[in-house]
């Protein structure tokens, strides 16, 4: 199976390069048979591809750790569904991983257009099959192939390191990989239509889904990603600006500009240049997040590789990626022209434009951040990082920004507003974002940035109400529909409109739980057994921890354990039981590197309590001496965490409902249109 | 075994993506009868342009007087790509003439809807395809 699988893999490459041409070949001679092989390559690189990553799961599950990649990513008692994701655990695998997914939506693409859209198809093919050939080369030629043998088999290999034996952090980067893997779908037809010279908005429609989906997997990702270090990290951060956070950010950013953005081209004819830059400059971020991930060129909690060589094949091909969008846009410029103008700055349009270069100054200000230590490095040679205080000034007003435009946005009309509509739209909801910023004074929060979050995080919700209430009523009135029916079908008739208000809420949701920060509370307190602490919360609530004991569990082989301290925490909240929590240290047996920390957390609506064994004499208490028992407990009060993940959930089923096919999306058979009778074909739900 | 396995993975591979080549198969690279072309596509927005500023309309974000003059606008830029819609499609069958202009006359007089296009008869007040109200319409001039 192994070795089946890496003789997959150079099978692949031969044949994802033949496709390659004949693809492009197919197109620009408009041949057919061309095209059926260029397309049939598609689907045999996903096969081998298949094969190549079950030679992987399967030399992860049968403990061959005479290659390289198992004995520096397993050991034999790591849990089988950790073995599992070894498949994703570390840079090689990771990269085949990619192709793995990069090829599904590729197969999935080609086959659902096989007999449709094929005036595009050739040229999709082609640049598909051109990005699985440059993961193939990684993978082959970049000393990273995972199927690499040491040459001897170690008795047993080095482990997972412990901090991603979690759950979240199974689950976190294969959907980041989805995320940026279904990207490529929208740019390769991108590319199909600068090639075929198709240039209206027919590209766009057809992979609008595509793009849906990638953002939605970006979005959940990066959630997850914050889950994770929130739950594991044990420092009771969600987001620390690290260099792969932020190059799973990058992406978003611009694939969120660009789902804002071709909503002008379709409605208006408009920014169509613009359109086909994002397309290209999101999928290079794609591109550019794996490469930060994986090539070890920036330090990074993330980062376990150092090669060098993978990086110049990356920064290659990337730049090749660049020049070649760029001749073709250049190229098709007249094409490009824009069908329409933007009548007045008061309009949706605007809005949109403004929106996007919002996005777009977030993603170079997040850019810059991350790599200044490199390029500082390369030009003085002394490396000059910034922190999180720099990435949290930035974008704190971009931030602002951006939420405000979300509430101003889907109110002011398309083409032009009138004064005296947007006062009589914006006078509530203005009235209920400073009532609230008000309110939250008196009641004693004096910090004017999260105020002034607070307030317009409350006009966003205010005006999605409005929006909401307004077209219900609309609707009922008109239809003679209960307003329960008359909401359902206000959002059913146009999910991407209404889903993308929902996400809208999600996203206030998060960002009022990121302006809670001020009011994280710290309370650290050394404590012998039987001892309590106590730790106000902003919101007026008492807690009081006792420490109960610590227990210890020495060598345990089934569980990885050298050792684990584990500390007994009760806790009452406001006089009331809560029950008890653990806090423990931990060393894995194998890999030994380091000392783990494992968190309790409760959790409410409206904050969290976060218990951190900070600090224990661990020599005495593993050799059982009790008089040295006493432990430092460091007791954290967040406020509005849960509105995080709440957030999240909400964004979820936001862009579910704008994902979803839709009636109108599926076409009348060829008899009833066109030749048409009535002209009743449902049109595209579009906003 | 291996090597026999290995093997015929290579020659299943190759014989499946050289076929087409060798054996003359094609695939299809034109358009097919029931894809939208440009002229459609943009006859489709165009209508959609109409419906959103209805709803801009109905729920107050537009005046009553910028709603006229957009809608006038609007009903002008619709005209024209039906005409273009006509002049792709037109010359193959002569049903269609009659079915835009049709189209046309109902969107000039407000029976043709907004939202979706469905063209109803005269005197409706709600589109029979999607319920959108059609009664509020006042008869816009056709270009």
């Amino acid at each position: 199976m192994n070795v089946l699988g890496e003789l997959a893999l150079w099978i692949a490459l031969p044949v994802s390069l033949w496709g390659m041409v004949l693809g492009f070949a197919g197109g620009r001679k408009q041949r057919g048979d061309l095209t059926l092989s260029a397309e049939r390559s598609v689907y045999a690189v996903f096969f081998l591809t298949i094969i190549a990553s079950l030679g992987v799961v399967d030399a992860f599950l049968n403990d061959r750790f005479e290659y390289w990649y198992v004995a520096n990513y397993s050991s034999r008692n790591l849990a089988t569904y950790f073995k599992v994701s070894g498949l994703w655990a570390g840079q090689r695998g990771s990269l085949l991983f990619w192709l793995l997914l990069l090829s599904l939506f590729a197969t999935i693409a080609v086959w659902s257009n096989r007999r449709k859209n094929r005036e595009f198809m050739p040229y999709v093919a082609g640049t598909l099959l051109t990005i699985t050939s440059f993961f193939l080369v990684v993978l082959l030629f970049a000393d990273v192939n995972p199927f690499e043998t040491l040459g001897f088999t170690p008795a047993d290999g080095a482990g997972l390191n412990p901090q991603l034996q979690n759950y979240w952090m199974t689950i976190h980067p294969p959907t980041l990989y989805l995320g940026f893997t279904a990207f490529t779908i929208p740019f390769a037809f991108a590319v199909a239509a600068l090639l075929n010279g198709r240039l209206d908005s027919r590209w766009i429609v057809l992979t609008r889904k595509w793009t849906l989906l990638s953002w939605f997997f970006l979005a959940n990702g990066i959630i997850f990603g914050m889950r994770w270090a929130y739950e594991e990290l044990g420092w009771g951060g969600y987001w620390f600006w690290d260099p792969v956070e932020n190059a799973s950010l990058l992406p978003w950013l611009t694939a969120t500009a660009f789902l804002h953005s071709i909503q002008i081209q379709e409605n208006r004819g408009m920014l169509k240049v613009w359109n086909m830059g994002l397309v290209i400059l999101t999928f290079l971020l794609t591109i550019f997040a794996t490469f930060l991930t994986r090539s070890g060129l920036i330090e990074s909690v993330h980062t376990f590789a150092q090669e060098l060589k993978i990086a110049f094949i990356f920064l290659g091909f990337m730049a090749s990626i660049l020049m070649a969008g760029l001749v073709l846009v250049l190229y098709r410029l007249p094409k490009l022209k824009s069908e329409n103008q933007i009548e007045s700055f008061v309009s949706r349009e605007a809005a949109f434009v403004f929106n996007n270069l919002i996005l777009l100054g977030a993603t170079f200000a997040v850019m810059w951040g991350t790599l200044l230590p490199l390029i500082s490095e390369g030009f003085t040679g002394q490396e000059i990082t910034v922190g999180p205080p720099f990435f949290n000034r930035v974008n704190l007003p971009i931030g602002l920004a951006l939420l405000a435009l979300m509430g101003i946005g889907p109110v002011i009309a398309w083409r032009r507003a009138s004064k005296k509509n947007l006062k009589k739209n914006f006078l509530w909801p203005l009235v209920v974002g400073v009532v609230t910023a008000a309110g939250l004074w008196a009641a004693g929060a004096r910090h004017g940035m999260a105020l002034l979050t607070f307030g317009i995080s409350a006009f966003v919700m205010a005006i999605i109400v409005v929006e909401f209430w307004k077209g219900t009523r609309a609707r009922a009135r008109i239809e003679g529909e209960g307003v329960v029916k008359a909401f359902y079908h206000l959002v059913a008739r146009n999910r991407r409109r209404w889903g993308g208000y929902i996400v809208h809420v999600g996203v206030v949701f998060v960002f009022t739980a990121f302006a809670a920060a001020p009011w994280y509370g710290e309370f650290l307190q050394t404590l012998e057994p039987g001892e309590t602490m106590t730790a106000e919360s902003p919101l007026g609530h008492t807690y009081e921890m006792t420490y109960e004991g610590i227990s210890t569990n020495i060598r345990d082989p089934d569980k990885n354990l050298q050792w684990q301290a584990t500390a007994l925490v009760s806790v009452r909240r406001d006089g009331e039981p809560l029950g008890t929590f653990t806090t423990e240290k931990r060393r894995y047996i194998r890999p030994e590197a380091q000392i783990v920390t494992e968190v309790g957390i409760k959790s409410f609506p409206m904050e969290d309590l976060y218990i951190i064994l900070a600090d224990a004499d661990l020599d005495r208490i593993l050799q059982g001496d009790a008089g040295g028992q006493a432990v430092t407990f460091n007791v954290l009060v967040k406020p509005l965490i849960a509105w995080i993940w709440a957030g999240g959930l909400i964004i979820t089923l936001g862009s579910l409902i704008s994902m979803w096919p839709s009636a109108g999306a599926v076409r009348a058979p060829t008899a009833a249109r066109g030749r048409g009778t009535t002209g009743a074909e449902p049109l595209p739900a579009g906003d | 075994m291996a090597l026999l396995g290995a093997l015929l993975l290579v020659a299943a591979v190759v014989l499946f993506i050289l076929l087409p080549v060798a054996r003359g198969q094609h695939a299809s690279l034109t358009r097919e009868d029931d894809e939208m072309t440009e002229a459609e596509a943009r006859r489709r927005v165009t209508l959609l342009a109409l419906r959103d500023v209805e709803y801009d309309y109905h729920t107050g974000k537009l005046d009553e007087a910028d709603y006229m003059a957009l809608r006038k606008e609007l009903s002008a830029e619709a005209l024209a790509a039906l005409r273009a819609f006509e002049g792709e499609e037109g010359a193959t069958d002569v049903d269609i003439e009659a079915e835009i202009a049709a189209v046309k006359a109902g969107l000039a007089a407000g029976t043709t809807c907004g939202a979706c296009g469905h063209r109803n008869p005269d005197g409706s007040r709600f589109c029979a395809a999607c319920g959108q109200a059609l009664a509020a319409r006042e008869a816009t001039p056709s270009s």
